[in-house]
């Protein structure tokens, strides 16, 4: 599904890492983990095609148009955007072809899906950070996508949330969708990721979760 | 009197949106650096073609958009940020329109290319307004729902269409072509006045989208028609009665707006 072939990539002309080699079947569900700066986003958007990578390449065996949705950080987003939460979550059914009672339907199971039922009208500047992030993957939810790239799904989210977040990751692997995910959170990569890639400037380990990470990770690994 | 009012109010309507998303977009500025940007071209129509609409449309367009592609190309290739590439580029356009109008002689007024005379917008001038108009809302209806994905989130349009770019160049064209038939109107720099005001006042009345845009379009209308009335009883100039009153309406917005308005803030903000 994912082949990385000597990949370098940074934002600025500096190659972060020494070239990524890297191959993830269909149906795998990655963690990528790493610290700040690293190169964690960027390396999530150039396997998007959101971003060029420096050099080598990435082959995607879905096409980058409708077969990826990318989850961005939400700090991204102007909060006072004049829209409402379910015309951002709306758009997530860009393309698609189903009919418009169809697509209610879908909707409104999603926000039920993601608890935003009650939320529909509220305009985002009215939204905290939590809703918005659920918000975000609703959206995503909606897309249909075979590949989901997702960057940093838990920020902002509550315990109930981030329950909320891992049922749905593992829903989604369970239906047979790739995932890679971007995530600090490394007692709950160990729990649920099976496979890891470490991120760091003097080279990247790809590996299991349970060998990559150490059993109580402590505030100073990540 | 009545063709500039007609087509004041039919340019009101189509800069309205126009104005909104540029706002959001935080490209406020672009609309400036266009204005400016259009006077060294719209001398240089006058220079060789005299006093005729195409020419100085042509030379408008070529240079208002000459001006956002070169602000937009040195942001990008030197990391300058954009307020400041723009900034820099308005002197150099309006010192280089001054100067070819001075060289062509004086035969066209400076103050009507700056300040426009809308008492003298003639047929054809009026027929231009009516169409851009038209076409510009229909392309600006067309191109609403990628514009608005783009204008949120970019990376997330990439990733299921690919009519983010397409969009964003038919916005800025929109943009100069509007600037560009109005300035013939109210003038090169009173127009970005009718294009901002009423954008910037709207968001002090809405929290959507659509009666942003409405609520835009209504105040320009408004401007055009008080500011035309008020410079047809008291005999003042056209272009600055209009945007006057397009900014008394903001100020009023500011004030009494119950969006973040001065005196409607909700009390959770106040307490800061």
């Amino acid at each position: 599904m994912i082949h990385c072939q000597a990949l370098r990539w940074g934002p600025s002309g500096q190659p972060l890492t020494p070239s990524l080699y890297l191959e993830r079947p269909r149906g795998s569900l990655t963690a990528i983990i790493g610290a700040n700066g690293s190169g964690k986003s960027s390396l999530l958007k150039v396997i998007g095609g959101l971003q060029k990578p420096l050099s080598g390449t990435v082959t995607l065996d879905v096409p980058r148009r409708g077969g990826v949705s990318f989850l961005p950080q939400q700090q991204h987003l102007d909060r006072q955007f004049p829209i409402s939460l379910q015309e951002l979550v709306v758009a997530g059914a860009w393309g698609d072809r189903h009919s418009p009672a169809m697509r209610n339907e879908r909707l409104r199971t999603v926000l039920e899906d993601w608890a935003l039922g009650g939320l529909e009208q509220r305009p985002l500047m009215a939204l905290s950070g939590g809703e918005l992030q659920r918000a975000l993957l609703a959206r995503l939810s909606l897309t249909d996508a075979p590949l989901l790239l997702l960057d940093e799904p838990h920020a902002a989210l509550d315990e109930q949330g981030q329950a909320l977040l891992w049922k749905h990751i593992q829903a989604w692997h369970a239906e047979g969708k790739t995932l890679v995910v971007v995530c600090h959170d490394l007692a709950a990569v160990r729990r649920y990721v099976s496979h890891t890639l470490v991120v760091n400037p003097s080279g990247c380990t790809f590996g299991r979760s349970h060998d990559l990470i150490a059993q109580q990770p402590c505030a100073g690994v990540a | 009197m009545r063709r500039a009012l007609l087509g004041g109010l039919v340019l009101a309507c189509s800069t309205a949106p126009l104005g909104v998303f540029l706002i959001l977009r935080r490209m406020s500025l672009i609309g400036d650096a266009v204005a400016h940007g259009i006077l060294p071209g719209a001398a240089l129509g006058f220079w060789f073609a005299g006093l005729s609409l195409p020419a100085l449309t042509v030379g408008g367009l070529g240079a208002g958009l000459g001006m956002a592609g070169l602000a937009a190309w040195v942001t990008r290739r030197t990391g300058l940020r954009e307020d400041a590439s723009l900034a820099a580029i308005y002197p150099i356009s309006l010192a280089a329109g001054v100067l070819i109008l001075g060289v062509a002689g004086k035969r066209l007024d400076l103050l009507h290319l700056l300040f426009g005379s809308a008492l003298a917008v003639d047929a054809p001038t009026l027929t231009g307004m009516l169409w851009v108009s038209g076409a510009s809302l229909i392309a600006m209806a067309m191109i609403y729902r990628p514009l608005l994905l783009d204008t949120l989130d970019p990376l997330f349009l990439q990733t299921v269409s690919r009519l983010g770019p397409l969009a964003h160049g038919v916005f800025l064209t929109l943009v100069v072509l509007n600037l560009v038939i109005g300035f013939q109107a109210i003038g090169a720099l009173m127009v970005v006045g009718l294009m901002m005001l009423p954008a910037a006042a709207s968001r002090f009345w809405s929290r959507r989208l659509p009666t942003l845009i409405i609520i835009a379009a209504l105040l320009g209308c408004l401007s055009v028609w008080l500011g035309l009335l008020l410079s047809f009883y008291f005999s003042l100039p056209s272009g600055p009665a209009i945007v006057l009153v397009a900014g008394g309406l903001y100020l009023l917005s500011v004030i009494f707006g119950p969006v973040h308005g001065l005196l409607r803030r909700p009390p959770l903000l106040t307490s800061s």
